[in-house]
């Protein structure tokens, strides 16, 4: 219990919107209560309808209100639960509309600590169903839990007026099934639930592993290892199953005998109550036979709160999201054009860790200057490019561009630099629309001249769909260069003075990097670049070399410099142009 | 309703006879409760005291757990051949998986594989239980009751009998037609619930390019786009509930107002007609169940033909042809391939009049442009492909094979890819995947030579490091040296075949790790395709592809000198610098 009201104490994603929409959620929950009420009004009015007709009354329209209401409850039930299921599907979704919205603006705060690889492509998929899994939580646990309780109290406050003693035994027995055996499937299912996850992503780690490394698995010969190494997860996934399947089973019958006994609590009750006169006595039939609609409505209340356990999981998830407004209010803007990055003295580690990546490094780049950035990998490139970005903050030492610190300058952060990094995103829709993300105000003349400056011009022509090309999601219709062009065009429509080149080449073959080096240094030639790179392929575009090891720029000059002056670096320019004899 | 394929899972028609036998007797079940019940009833009708309604109450109750019992029973006697079929399923997927190979895997992608073998036999299983008993449920139980309402009054059961049919037609065409309208909006549908994720994953783009705050509403805008579309389907798609819904309750209503008439004509008594209202609802019950499940059933169905699908995938036989045991490759051993054509469709061949030689240790590079199929030739020389039938011939050591899916083959060479899969277990079981009964100071003198010592050192458990889950914490270099280290642990295996496993690597650690592989060529034979031009020199023989085929083939100094096609492909990949 604290921990459900633990779940509760921060959260901003489940109740808030309980109350937001509030008039759809009390019409949802009324017409849920309607269809349940028409259920049992149908077999109580049909009940007293044949016990009434039993008793030959002289004139059919003695039996004519029971007739209509007969007929109305039977129509009345299927409706209520048609506009039930529209009104809680909509609502829902409203809901989900918001959820999506707020966990974008959520996300985005964070945006490029998201490195586009699949893991924090996965995290995003999780945190998308897990929208999805807290809309089920409305649909399956809290629309039927609380029109359960609503009929529950009313059934007990309607026998309560008959007879009092009467009221508070079926408080006792209703109160089994909605809310004892709830609790209790919950708090079974509720220390299965982590080993049941852990079983089930053991054997989902276990699988991956054998799936991406089958290659290994069949030229090792080790057959029989494969299939030996599969059993136990198999036999612990069943065995798992097992036990959920049999409590259920027992549970719901444990349930039914409940119903069982109210049944014969109310025989009993009408012996009492109900045989004063013949009158009276045709309502016992109504009574008894309202029960039985009343079943499948409280009996799903113990499967909808034992899913608890799982949207739990979720609802902490989203709610340990950082939804914070961003302060900005010491953002400022570059007054003149762009002239010097400075990053000067730099210290950083990353937290938690004490080795340092760097210690005092500096580096200038003035405007139109273009500078090349190698060293192996794990030796904090990309850190460097975060840092330079405004990403992350130094430990000491400044990074500037005109004297403004970038820490300052981060809303402008579109306006000064451009982006081309090892996988940049396509998103799925036209090439127009992609490339015009650009300069969103960029005139379709203006995009298909970028297109054009990125040598896709005879490509995108020969396309049926031509500009209106749809790319699929990822980009997947294009090919790793293509991909790299549309972004390059992309940049273009930028027109930021700074461009920052993220390895953009590192997958693609040899004559495709060229090409591509040779376009993006034609069509960026007016351009401050920064260019992270994992060998030389190219380097005689750019007037500054530098390497980074341990921290330092260990060698530092241009191309031709370090060429004469630097053997290893002669070393590493031959071996990259295949002269290399060992 | 029911795959014909359920019923071919071993076990399955003794089962159905028993479910359906016990469906009978909960019939009869219901029969007595709804009985018994109306019997206390009518006592009490006529005013009679409790005393006189004590045994019918009792039979109730007996009755009435009885038929709860059987339910329960039903789910005991379903379950353990649910549980041997879908352990049985896993398991044979799992063979099929291996006798499939890698390259099933890269044409159905990884997350798809997973996906079959774990949630779609859960869904199997579900459907396995849901299905079965629920459908006999169906096919008997109403019949019961009905028989039983016939010889009290048959004019109600024909009432019943004539709407059930009525029933199932009704939401037949219903469901028809939300499906039309599902498949109209599909595409438009499916491209907008994809577009949160698509949007998520662009975020550093959007980010870089300043669009990151003003996408926040077009993700609304799309969202509520999305919510009207999907009530518009949801609005057809639950008509066919409704229908169900509407027609069972109103058919309870009328047989109610119908008994109501009888009464009061006094052409029935109230005992009967009680039993037949209580039965009504029971009457119906089956149906509501199956339907409920429906969408769930219909999941395990696809899953379940989905699974039998990839059972049914042929799978190269004839792996034997060289035998079981690891060759014994020598100085005079051969491998011969003319003429080999291979295609991934069965059309267009991606490989075409393949014609080499390879003996003894002679290194082999393969060049060409990318697409050009270096990949294909070399997991076609691992037999990950099979080449197309009764193109070609391949022969090792003389003898005809007719692919390299041979175990004896497979289990003789190394492959190094340009991404090394790297297991999640310890760097120790990683490096002895190969040899696992290998002991710890072997596997250290491998991990010695493969240059892994300086890394190993910082590790916080040394060998005994887990590592893998995608390589996480483990660089591309490293990765080629675990590769490497397995090599070096097992030297019986004399041929290497080796995919590009420089190519994303920067150019120091390329240059450090060609240290480390240089000494395993040696007495190996080696095929090596790549793009690094450096390797070249390294090669005695070089193969250079062009469109699936080989167009040049050599030493390096006879290519070198004719102005062929490893000549331009030379200048062209050397002029990116």
């Amino acid at each position: 219990m604290k921990d459900f009201l633990a779940t509760f104490k921060h959260d901003t994603w489940v109740m808030p919107y309980l109350r937001k929409y509030k008039k759809l959620l009390a019409l949802t929950l009324f017409l849920g209560l309607m269809t349940f009420f028409c259920g049992s009004a149908l077999m109580f009015n049909s009940g007293y309808l044949i016990s009434k007709a039993a008793r030959h009354p002289y004139n059919i329209l003695m039996i004519y209100v029971p007739v209509v209401l007969t007929r109305a409850f039977g129509i009345g039930r299927p409706a209520f639960r048609y506009a039930e299921r529209i009104t809680s599907h909509n609502w829902v979704l409203r809901i989900v509309s918001d959820f999506r919205k707020k966990l974008y603006q959520a996300v985005s705060k964070h945006a490029v600590a998201i490195r586009q690889n699949f893991q924090t492509g996965d995290v995003l998929s999780l945190l998308a169903d897990d929208i999805d899994h807290i809309e089920n939580l409305y649909l399956r646990t809290v629309f039927p839990t609380v029109i359960a309780w609503t009929m529950y109290v009313l059934i007990v406050l309607a026998l309560g007026y008959f007879t009092w003693w009467f009221g508070l035994l079926m408080l006792l027995l209703l109160g089994l099934v909605v809310i004892v055996m709830p609790l209790w499937s919950v708090l079974i299912n509720g220390a299965r639930e982590s080993r049941g996850r852990q079983i089930q992503q053991g054997f989902y780690t276990q699988l991956t592993d054998a799936v991406m490394g089958l290659g290994d698995w069949l030229i090792s010969g080790r057959q029989q290892d494969f299939y030996d190494r599969q059993t136990k997860p198999i036999s612990e996934i069943a065995a798992l199953r097992r036990q959920d399947h049999r409590f259920q089973w027992w549970r719901d019958f444990t349930i039914q005998l409940i119903f069982g006994v109210i049944c014969l609590a109310l025989l009993v009750w009408s012996s009492f109550y109900w045989t004063t006169n013949q009158a009276s006595a045709n309502w016992i039939a109504a009574f008894v036979l309202s029960v039985f609609p009343l079943v499948d409505a409280m009996q799903s209340v113990s499967q909808g709160v034992s899913e608890w356990p799982s949207y739990q999981r979720s609802i902490k998830r989203v709610n340990a999201l950082d939804t914070a407004p961003i302060d900005d209010h010491d953002q400022t803007k570059l007054t003149e054009p762009f002239a010097l990055l400075r990053v000067a003295d730099l210290n950083y580690a990353y937290p938690q860790t004490q080795r340092p990546i760097f210690h005092g490094l500096n580096l200038t780049l003035t405007a139109g200057e273009k500078l090349a950035l190698l060293g192996p990998s794990g030796t904090g490139k990309s850190t460097l490019l975060r840092l330079i970005l405004g990403d992350l903050t130094p430990d000491a030492g400044a990074v500037q561009l005109n004297d403004v610190p970038i820490a300052r300058l981060q809303n402008e952060r579109a306006q000064l630099f451009g982006v081309l990094d090892q996988q940049p995103y396509l998103f799925n829709t036209t090439i127009m629309n992609n490339v015009r993300m650009g300069n969103e105000d960029a005139s379709d003349a203006e995009v298909r001249a970028a297109l054009k400056a990125v040598a896709l011009e005879p490509l995108i022509q020969s396309l049926p769909d031509g500009y209106e090309t749809v790319v699929e999601e990822g980009g997947s219709r294009f090919s790793g260069g293509e991909r790299q062009r549309l972004a390059l065009a992309r940049i273009l429509l930028q027109d930021a003075p700074i461009i920052i080149l993220d390895e953009p080449t590192v997958s693609l073959d040899p004559i495709t990097e060229s090409k591509l080096l040779d376009t993006v240094f034609e069509v960026l030639q007016d351009k401050t670049i920064l260019w992270v790179t994992h060998h030389l392929a190219g380097i005689d575009h750019v007037d500054q070399v530098r390497f980074l090891e341990d921290g330092q720029f260990d060698m530092a000059g241009t191309p031709e410099e370090l060429y004469r002056r630097e053997a290893r670096f002669r070393r590493l320019y031959e071996l990259d142009r295949g002269q290399e004899g060992v | 309703m029911f795959d014909p394929a359920l019923f071919k899972l071993p076990g399955m028609r003794r089962l159905t006879v028993i479910l359906s036998l016990l469906a009978v007797i909960e019939g009869l079940c219901i029969i007595g409760q709804a009985t018994a019940l109306s019997v206390a009833i009518v006592g009490l009708w006529h005013l009679h005291g409790l005393a006189t309604i004590v045994q019918p109450m009792l039979w109730f109750a007996l009755a009435w757990s009885a038929r709860q019992l059987l339910v329960v029973g039903k789910n005991h006697l379903m379950y353990p051949f649910v549980e041997r079929t879908t352990g049985d399923l896993r398991r044979r997927v799992m063979q099929k998986l291996y006798q499939l190979g890698p390259s099933y895997v890269a044409k159905t992608g990884t997350g798809n594989v997973v996906t079959t073998a774990l949630e779609g036999i859960d869904k199997v299983q579900t459907y396995l239980m849901l299905v079965v008993i629920k459908v006999i449920d169906m096919l008997v139980i109403p019949w019961v009751i009905l028989i039983f309402i016939a010889i009290i009054r048959w004019r109600e059961a024909l009432f019943l009998l004539a709407i059930f049919p009525l029933i199932i037609i009704f939401m037949i065409i219903l469901g028809y037609a939300a499906q039309a309208k599902a498949d109209r909006q599909y595409v438009g549908y499916q491209r907008m619930s994809n577009h949160f994720v698509d949007t998520l994953r662009g975020l550093p783009t959007l980010k870089q390019l300043g669009l990151s705050r003003q996408y926040a509403n077009n993700v609304y805008q799309v969202s509520e786009g999305y919510r009207k579309q999907t009530l518009a389907v949801i609005k057809i798609a639950m008509l066919s509930t409704f229908a169900l819904d509407f027609f069972t309750t109103l058919s309870i209503a009328v047989v109610a107002v119908f008994l109501g008439f009888g009464l009061i004509d006094g052409t029935i008594s109230l005992l009967p007609a009680l039993i037949i209202l209580v039965l009504a609802p029971d009457y119906f019950l089956p149906l509501r169940q199956f339907a409920s499940d429906y969408h769930a059933t219909l999941n395990g169905k696809n899953a379940f033909a989905a699974v039998q699908k990839m059972l049914a995938l042929p799978v190269a036989t004839e792996r034997q042809q060289l035998g079981t045991q690891p060759l014994n490759w020598t100085a005079n051993s051969s491998l011969s391939l003319q003429a080999v054509d291979f295609s991934y469709d069965g059309a267009q061949p991606a490989l075409k009049k393949i014609n080499l030689t390879a003996t003894g240790f002679q290194r082999i590079g393969i060049i060409g442009a990318s697409g050009s199929g270096k990949s294909t030739l070399i997991n076609l020389l691992g037999g990950f492909l099979t080449p197309m039938p009764g193109h070609g011939t391949i022969s090792v050591n003389g003898q005809p094979v007719t692919h390299l899916s041979q175990q004896a083959w497979q289990q003789s060479f190394f492959y190094i890819p340009q991404h090394p899969y790297l297991f999640h277990a310890t760097l120790a079981e990683n490096i002895a995947f190969y040899q696992p009964a290998a002991g710890i100071s072997a596997i250290g003198r491998a991990a010695d030579k493969a240059g892994l010592t300086a890394w190993i050192k910082t590790l916080p458990a040394g060998l005994e490091t887990k590592i893998g889950e995608g390589a996480r914490g483990v660089s591309g270099g490293q990765a080629q040296r675990i590769a490497l280290a397995r090599a070096f642990l097992d030297d019986r295996r004399k041929i290497l075949l080796f995919d590009e496993p420089t190519a994303h690597l920067d150019i120091e650690t390329e240059a450090a790790l060609k240290q480390t592989i240089l000494p395993v060529l040696d007495q190996h034979l080696v095929f090596f395709a790549t793009h690094r031009l450096h390797w070249i020199n390294q090669m005695d023989y070089v193969l250079v592809l062009d469109h699936g085929q080989i167009v040049e083939q050599g030493t390096p100094a006879e290519l070198a000198q004719h102005n062929g096609a490893y000549v331009r492909l030379r200048q062209e990949m050397g002029g990116a610098i």
